[in-house]
């Protein structure tokens, strides 16, 4: 009983996927999908809910799990992830239920690929071996390559699918073709079994080292970091914004729970971990580049959605810079970085759905000059699109400062201060294309001739607004209560080399 | 080393062998052949070919053959299962029994979603 | 008995051409096949490890075999499906002619 309780999110986002599926294909012909956004909204809010509760609960003393192990592996640091990936989706299903019928693309499909998307992402946090990771990250990637594909009379969202299918599955298979390799080398598929072999030694090292680098860029490549970086903006612009939404935070920390438990729990041993021959150094380099890189181009965009496309790609690389940290002081940064994926959750996700917020039918707003204007017209609109804007930069008193703040000085904590001044140096880069945003809504005025963009009116997106707003105030202003939550849920990884 | 690959071997020297002598003998019993174009035509079973060689097949048969290689493969995992069935004990059998639930559940959805009906 | 190094030795062969193939080919369907390629290179790897004595006979390599070519059949229904649509509106099956979308 009790392993069922601390397995149900698993259990009711999957189930719910299934109910959702088979209400669609029975319900009532017309105005099918009338209830789907909400059913899966619910889904989404149960699954969270039974996160906090089997957290409250706890995992530790629960016996039955063994069972499940070493497939499954639930901890404080799956169970985080549990929750974090159910607020995502909640906040993808709202946006969908807005923009799905404003747009006239509504088809009840879209829902319940989110739902299957996120078991598979919740499969991915709470892996213990290799099949699994395989398992939950092709399932979490398939329902995102359908869901891109899913505005089906646009070349560009098929354009945008084509490309992450092909990269997402050459991505996989390097990543397989790794475990396969640590499979022959070790014996093991479990990656705690792995771990154990790989610090115990052995005569086949050579193979560990190629089999590293496989499952590195496999992972560097899921996580979209430069320079694996390139079907991430097709595939977020093609993409109907709920879908880039979903990706942008959800199948993004799915893929963060992958790497940090893969990495930290197969690659531990001291030579690999080591500053001069191990993976630390490489991931620092993708890092630098990461941020460096998306943040200069997103400067270029003239696409907003392109812009948080590359925004995403630097928080990625901000992101990495706490993966680091984490190789040299274990819990103290991964904690950092699982509390950056809480506050850039929140950010982006609201983000995106203030984008959406500002499109109607036919006029959906993509430029900056489609925002000209608005914040004299629509000010809630504005106003809420300025604060995730503002957080994503890392302004106080938002979310996104304490994010960064935390990764920062785990970064210092650890000794990287090159690393930390470049990641600071880069994240002043990127509040201005933040603020040009916000210049463009405030301060000018759109093109004569052209009309003022009139924001959408749905319930479902101002809940959605309105739940990631008071989350990014929130994490702002007391993040006390939540870090402490991130440093238990990362504390289940040892000290380094241990 | 050499011996576990010989009848590897053997097998291709006799089948590039019988390849050879089937072809020679062709040249040598059969008579000359007139090259016609009645005669160059690819052979459809005797009846008139038609149509160009670029076929127009129905999306349908795709749709169709895809959901069979799906199913289809879904069934492999019923093997082991089987082969390991008295060992499994109850956990395997309702480990099973979720599973081909997920599978029932997926096959309802298909058919109530008109996947498999060939017309229209 | 063929010494298992054969088998990884043809699985890599295998894994390179797949890769290979899948970057520089610029017809979508052959970059699908090459990725299937690497798929079933990955295979021979995980089966032919599984008869390492070292390994103590578990099977896991043969069941991870099995999951990975059921996860491979649905990739493929799902990447055939995305192919199918983008060749209806640009009537291309080429990627190098999908080039909507640039910064």
């Amino acid at each position: 009983m009790a392993l069922a309780f601390i397995l149900s999110p698993l259990l009711v986002i999957g189930a719910g996927a299934l109910l959702l599926m088979l209400a669609e294909a029975f319900g009532p012909k017309h105005n099918r999908t009338a209830g789907l956004a909400l059913g899966c909204t619910i889904v989404f809010g149960a699954g969270f809910a039974f996160s906090v509760g089997a957290w409250l609960y706890g995992v530790e003393d629960v016996a039955e799990k063994e069972l499940i192990v070493p497939w499954l592996v639930i901890d404080r640091f799956s169970i985080f992830f549990d929750g974090l990936l159910c607020l995502g989706g909640a906040i993808a299903a709202l946006l969908a239920g807005g923009y799905l019928r404003e747009h006239e693309m509504e088809r009840g499909e879209f829902y319940s690929l989110l739902l299957f998307s996120t078991v598979g992402a919740m499969m991915v946090a709470s892996a213990g071996d290799a099949l699994i990771v395989f398992l939950g990250l092709e399932t979490m990637s398939l329902g995102a390559y359908a869901l891109t594909a899913f505005r089906r009379t646009s070349p560009r969202s098929a354009e945008g699918a084509l490309k992450y299918f092909l990269l997402g599955s050459f991505a996989a298979a390097l990543l397989l073709y790794g475990f396969a390799l640590l499979y022959g080398a070790t014996g093991h598929t479990d990656l705690a079994g792995i771990g154990e072999a790989v610090r115990a030694g052995g005569p086949h090292k050579t193979m560990i080292i190629v089999a590293l680098v496989l499952v590195l860029t496999g992972l560097v490549f899921k996580v979209s970091a430069v320079p694996f970086h390139m079907w991430a903006p097709d595939a977020y612009e093609g993409a109907p914004t709920p879908a880039t939404t979903y990706m942008a935070a959800v199948v993004k920390a799915g893929a963060f729970a992958m790497l940090l438990r893969v990495m930290l729990t197969c690659f531990t041993e001291k030579g690999l971990m080591s500053w001069s021959a191990g993976w630390p150094p490489v991931l620092a380099w993708i890092a630098v580049l990461t941020m460096t890189v998306a943040n200069l181009v997103a400067g270029q965009q003239e696409s907003v959605k392109r812009m948080l496309a590359y925004s995403s790609i630097a928080h990625a690389g901000y992101l990495l810079v706490g993966v680091v940290a984490a190789a040299r002081s274990m819990p103290e940064a991964t904690s950092s970085v699982l509390f950056y994926l809480l506050t850039y959750t929140v950010s982006t996700a609201g983000a995106f759905g203030a984008l959406i917020l500002c499109g109607r039918k036919g006029a959906e707003a993509v430029t900056y000059e489609d925002l000209a204007g608005i914040g004299r017209r629509h000010p809630a609109a504005a106003l809420a699109f300025s604060l995730f804007l503002v957080s994503l930069a890392g302004i106080p008193p938002t979310a996104g400062f304490f994010g960064k703040w935390f990764v920062f000085r785990a970064a210092m904590d650890s000794g990287f201060y090159l690393l930390t001044i470049i990641a600071f140096v880069n994240s002043v880069i990127g509040a201005y294309y933040y603020l040009r945003v916000l210049v463009f809504m405030y301060m000018r005025e759109p093109a004569a001739g052209a009309p003022v963009a009139t924001p959408m009116k749905s319930g479902y997106v101002a809940a959605a607004l309105i739940l990631s707003a008071v989350l990014v105030l929130i994490l702002g202003i007391v993040p006390s209560q939540s870090l402490d939550v991130a440093i238990k849920a990362a504390s289940i990884f040892g000290p380094p080399g241990g | 080393m050499i011996g576990t690959y010989l009848p590897m071997f053997l097998m291709i020297a006799v089948a590039i062998i019988l390849a050879l002598l089937f072809f020679t003998g062709a040249t040598f019993l059969g008579g000359k052949l007139d090259k016609t174009p009645e005669k160059m035509k690819p052979f459809e079973c005797g009846s008139e070919s038609s149509g160009g060689n670029h076929l127009k097949l129905s999306v349908k048969f795709y749709l169709t053959a895809i959901l069979f290689v799906v199913f289809d493969i879904e069934a492999v995992f019923i093997y082991p299962w089987a082969v390991q069935f008295k060992n499994l004990g109850w956990i395997g059998l309702a480990s099973m029994f979720g599973f081909l639930a997920v599978v029932v559940v997926a096959l309802v959805y298909v058919v109530k979603k008109g996947a498999l009906e060939w017309e229209n | 008995m063929i010494p298992v190094e054969h088998y990884v030795a043809l699985s890599a062969i295998l894994f390179t051409i797949g890769g290979v193939g899948f970057l520089v080919r610029r017809n979508v369907i052959v970059a699908l096949m090459s990725i299937e390629v690497m798929l079933n290179a990955v295979n021979v790897a995980l089966v032919a490890f599984n008869r390492l004595p070292t390994h103590n006979n578990a099977h896991t390599g043969q069941v991870f075999a099995f999951f990975i070519i059921a996860v491979a059949a649905a990739s493929v229904a799902v990447g055939l499906a995305i192919v199918l649509s983008l060749f209806r509106i640009r009537r291309t099956v080429r990627s190098d002619e999908a080039d909507l979308l640039k910064n």
